[in-house]
């Protein structure tokens, strides 16, 4: 079938009717499309939560997103088509804009941002430049991260980091205050000149010293083991005991229970070496006590002559030559008791005036004493009161000795009492020990003397200006005796007053 | 008659005793150390008593009386020690030794003595 011209134009008409109204449709979905579009963009820059504004290449506001509004402070009506100077420096943000028109983009850049209210922010800031179709710019995206609170905590942590070097600092400056410290230790413990042992409060050896090492490497003496021995398990404190290592090799030992705010730390053990100041001390002692021997030989000669010639064994002597004999003869007497207590000093420190202990009655031993000195009592009409204890107390105790030290104390309260002065003997007793207590109203020890009373050879200027004869001996014999018994010796004086001497013994239970 | 032998170093000692004892009636022979005195006894001296000083030179009192103890005869002669030392282990020493008693010099005078010795040997 043949077409015709109309019908082919008629066609042709149709065809480009349809064709338009296609077209219409197309134009008509794309612009739907495109509004889609535009409404996707803007609830994103709406919605990002990132401050987002657009700048056009010569630095005025174009956008912001809600975000930028609340972070800036100000809101788009007040911000668009404003300066971007206005809210960055301005010499940073021409940098930042001419940096992003020629390379397209800025990434991390950081910067304060000037908020309306006056307050700067840190943020940190990328643009992404635009083009047209043209490939010219048409402005850049800005987008900040608000820095301040990271900026805040970056501060923060910078100085919780400053604080930690400083206490690192301290630290280490305690640390080596404590080395210092340490080694100064460690420094005296090792050159100490005695010997030093630490037990930890396990009462373990931690510690010896280079001198008690050289102490243990002695020939034939005694060890460690033996030293640990006479501590005891419980290391009780002790002051100066001593321990015979060997022959003329002595040790003071001396044990200390170290605490610090009620927690034991151990104890520090100190040897101290005496076996010098021992053989000195025996040679002294033996000195003396060969020039005692010797000076007695002549002074017996003397005694027994006199002696002889004032009996009459050597012919007739008239009334002064006796007279005069008999006042040499007792001279002699007091030089003999002199030497006398010079040999018991040195016997006593020689350690042969032994003692034997009996158990006896403290009444038996000061009614010898009182016995041996009452004469002496009346003759100077001094009143001596003995203050009897009720019921017997028995003491395990050298008798003689004891009886020694009650005398002198006695004779020295005899000696050193005016008359009608009073002197009284008194015994108290604990649950485990006996004081006896001499009491006198006499001459009394100056302040300054105190302190010597029980040395040897030892007077006090007053007791020398109302006795001119005595030895100074009698008090620190007494002392050897009562430290021998292990007892306690000691007095309470006022000057012009009077004094009571007391020496205290363990009770015989 | 008593024989008294006294066996002393120091002269004005011995001296005063052997008057004190002579004067009362006694026999006295006198040796000036222990070495004297030992030959004295070994020669049969055969003392009653003898009175020895402990410090003595060449032979002390100890050795006279060590040697006279090993002697049965001897060792039965009372022996008084008269000593210018007086320490209790010396007194210990001595008595084991054989001696009946101990004088310290300067704590007895020559009348004492006497009267311990006419005590002991009588009159």
């Amino acid at each position: 079938m043949e077409i015709t011209a109309q019908e082919y134009l008629k066609m042709s008409i149709f065809k480009r009717l349809d064709k338009s109204r296609d077209k219409d449709k197309k134009i008509s979905l794309l612009l739907t499309d495109l509004a889609s579009l535009e409404n996707y963009i803007k609830d994103f820059f709406n919605f990002s939560p990132l401050p987002i504004c657009f700048i056009s290449p010569l630095g005025v506001v174009l956008e912001v997103n809600p975000a930028f509004e609340k972070t800036s402070g100000f809101s788009s009506e007040e911000i668009i088509g404003e300066s971007i100077n206005q809210i960055f420096d301005k010499e940073e943000i021409l940098s930042i804009t001419k940096e992003t028109l020629e390379n397209g983009f800025v990434a991390a850049k950081d910067l304060f941002l000037r908020r309306k209210d006056g307050n700067d922010l840190t943020v940190r800031i990328f643009t992404k430049m635009r083009i047209d179709e043209k490939l010219r710019p048409i402005g850049y995206f800005l987008g900040l991260f608000d820095l301040s609170d990271i900026k805040k905590t970056e501060d923060e942590l910078k100085k919780v980091q400053a604080a930690l070097l400083n206490i690192l600092e301290d630290t280490e400056g305690a640390r080596r205050m404590t080395e210092e410290e340490k080694n100064k230790t460690q420094a005296i413990v090792t050159n100490f000149t005695d010997g030093l042992l630490f037990f930890d409060k396990d009462h373990n050896l931690a510690l010896i010293n280079p001198k008690a090492e050289d102490f243990f490497k002695t020939d034939n003496s005694r060890g460690l083991k033996e030293i640990i021995e006479f501590l005891g398990s419980d290391i009780k404190d002790i002051f100066r005991k001593e321990f015979v290592m060997a022959k003329d090799f002595i040790l003071e030992i001396s044990a200390i229970s170290m605490e610090k705010d009620g927690v034991d730390l151990g104890n520090l053990v100190v040897l101290h070496d005496v076996s010098r100041e021992k053989i000195i001390e025996k040679l002294k002692t033996e000195f003396v006590s060969l020039a005692a021997h010797q000076l007695r030989t002549p002074l017996s000669a003397i005694k027994w002559s006199l002696r002889m010639i004032l009996d009459g064994d050597l012919g007739k002597i008239n009334k002064d030559q006796k007279e005069i004999m008999e006042k040499t003869y007792q001279s002699n007497e007091r030089m003999i008791a002199l030497v006398n207590d010079l040999l018991s000093v040195a016997r006593i420190e020689e350690g042969k005036y032994a003692i034997n202990p009996i158990s006896i009655d403290v009444a038996e031993i000061c009614r010898l004493a009182i016995d041996s000195i009452a004469d002496g009592f009346k003759k100077k009409g001094i009143r001596l009161k003995f203050i009897k204890p009720s019921k017997s107390i028995m003491v395990f105790c050298d008798k003689e000795k004891i009886g020694l030290v009650l005398q002198n104390m006695l004779d020295n309260a005899l000696k050193y009492t005016t008359k009608l002065g009073k002197v009284s003997l008194s015994i108290e007793e604990t649950l485990v020990d006996v004081t006896f207590n001499i009491k006198d109203t006499g001459i009394g020890i100056a302040k300054n003397e105190q302190n010597r009373v029980f040395s040897k050879f030892f007077r006090t200027n007053e007791a020398v200006l109302s006795e001119p004869v005595g030895s100074g001996l009698g008090l620190y014999m007494a002392k050897n005796i009562i430290d021998s018994h292990n007892g306690k010796i000691g007095f309470k004086s006022q000057p012009g007053k009077g004094t009571t001497f007391y020496f205290t013994l363990k009770k015989d239970t | 008659m008593k024989k008294i032998l006294i066996v002393e170093d120091d002269e004005i000692m011995i001296n005063l005793l052997a008057k004190k004892l002579r004067d009362h009636g006694y026999i006295v022979s006198l040796a000036k150390d222990g070495q004297v005195g030992l030959s004295l006894l070994k020669e049969k001296e055969n003392p009653d008593l003898i009175l020895m000083d402990l410090v003595m030179p060449k032979i002390d009192g100890y050795s006279v009386m060590e040697e006279i103890q090993k002697d049965e005869e001897l060792a039965k002669i009372p022996l008084i020690v008269i000593s210018n030392s007086g320490q209790p282990v010396e007194l210990d020493k001595i008595k084991e030794l054989g001696a009946i008693d101990w004088l310290v010099k300067t704590e007895f005078n020559p009348q004492e003595l006497l009267e311990k010795i006419i005590k002991q040997l009588g009159e």
